[in-house]
């Protein structure tokens, strides 16, 4: 008869192969979601702390690329109709709810532009004031065209943009930011689709955390 | 030193099935979209969601600043006729495949410019139909199925692009494929 011991290693041989399969299947899920938590950083160009990519929605983009944007910004157009620029750290430090921020600039070239705040679960944030974005047209701007948005949950002079909970339940957050700005520019100019890492963009700067 | 070689194989083999996995993941994005747009709207048909807010959650990352307006298609069964009235500020129409490349589209900016105020007619065709057989302008979809999404500024005064977006239709030229 035959021990034990050696009948469960004869088992395991003969299941070893499908074992494997499973196995790989399991290690390529866990590669896929680390790189898509990751993708923003990996393979989008970046300017300042801001990122984008010159191939979204367009055949050229990368299997990775497209993935990470059907998840997080599906139905983006190709960059001649617009460019998406989105920030979701400040000098390295992910946008919390506990901070304020402020962000600085100017005009831009293209038609027109606006910046929205969404939550980490890709959707506009729930706030009393009903107020998800600033435009190139609804602004205060001073004598020299420049601007100011203020970014935090409690409300501030001028121009605030309110952020705070996402609508998800916060037991589905795995990502490691509160919240992201998003830089829409409808039909930009040649210095964006050109020269996307350099090209003029609005500055974000971290005021004070609680 | 065999469980080691197995150990590299398995690792090796899951980090380069991470491509063909991630292959999958807009097509069931987009699949997921287009059924529930469908069960909600049909196919062939013009499905309107003005002004976006927290609620709006069918797609991730609506703009607050945009009317949009969809047409799920499908062309297994003839050509999709989508009409519009084009309004003076930012307007476009988007076309995606399944895979969501976003494979045509027009606007109404820069050089399009001069179809501010006008109608846009379009014949969406499926990927076997021949566009020379076909008047007027033609778009010609990669794949039998896909999406059509118009966008349409919501700055300031957006009674004339609610009431573009409103009239625009998207209408199957032969039987519609039921639902």
């Amino acid at each position: 008869m035959m021990p034990r011991g050696i009948a469960v290693i004869n088992t395991l041989r003969v299941f070893r192969w499908p074992l494997a399969v499973l196995l790989s299947l399991a290690v390529s899920v866990l590669f896929l979601v680390l790189t898509i938590k990751q993708g923003l950083g990996q393979s989008f160009l970046q300017n300042g702390d801001w990122h984008t990519s010159e191939s979204t929605g367009s055949a050229e983009a990368g299997v990775i690329d497209r993935a990470v944007v059907a998840i997080g910004g599906l139905l983006a157009s190709t960059r001649e109709d617009s460019m998406y620029y989105t920030l979701r750290s400040v000098a390295g430090e992910p946008l919390r709810l506990n901070c304020r921020y402020h962000i600085k600039g100017n005009d831009y070239d293209a038609d027109w532009w606006s910046i929205t705040a969404y939550g980490w679960d890709h959707y506009l944030i729930p706030n009393g004031e009903k107020r998800y974005s600033f435009n190139n047209e609804n602004l205060t701007r001073g004598e020299d065209g420049r601007w100011v948005i203020r970014v935090g949950t409690q409300e501030e002079d001028g121009d605030w943009l309110p952020v705070g909970p996402s609508g998800a339940p916060v037991a589905n957050k795995s990502t490691g930011y509160d919240f992201d700005l998003l830089l829409r520019l409808y039909t930009p100019g040649d210095a964006y689709l050109q020269q996307p890492e350099s090209a003029p963009l609005p500055v974000v700067t971290l005021e004070s955390c609680s | 030193m065999n469980g080691l070689r197995w150990t590299a194989a398995i690792l090796l083999c899951g980090w380069l099935g991470q491509y063909p996995l991630a292959t999958l993941v807009p097509h069931l994005i987009m699949e997921r979209l287009y059924h529930k747009v469908v069960e909600r709207a049909g196919y062939n048909q013009l499905n309107l969601t003005l002004r976006s807010d927290e609620t709006s959650r069918w797609v991730v990352r609506p703009s607050p600043d945009l009317l949009y307006a969809s047409c799920m298609y499908n062309l297994e069964q003839g050509p999709v006729m989508i009409s519009a009235p084009v309004p003076e500020r930012y307007w476009s129409m988007q076309f995606y495949q399944m895979n969501t490349d976003n494979f045509a589209g027009i606007n109404n900016q820069r050089e399009q410019r001069l179809r501010t105020g006008t109608q846009v007619e379009v014949t969406l065709l499926g990927p076997d139909a021949d566009p020379a057989e076909y008047p007027g302008e033609v778009i010609q979809s990669p794949t039998t199925r896909g999406v059509m999404l118009l966008r349409a500024s919501d700055i300031g005064d957006d009674s004339q692009a609610q009431a573009a977006l409103k009239n625009s239709r998207c209408t199957a030229q032969k039987q519609t494929v039921p639902s």
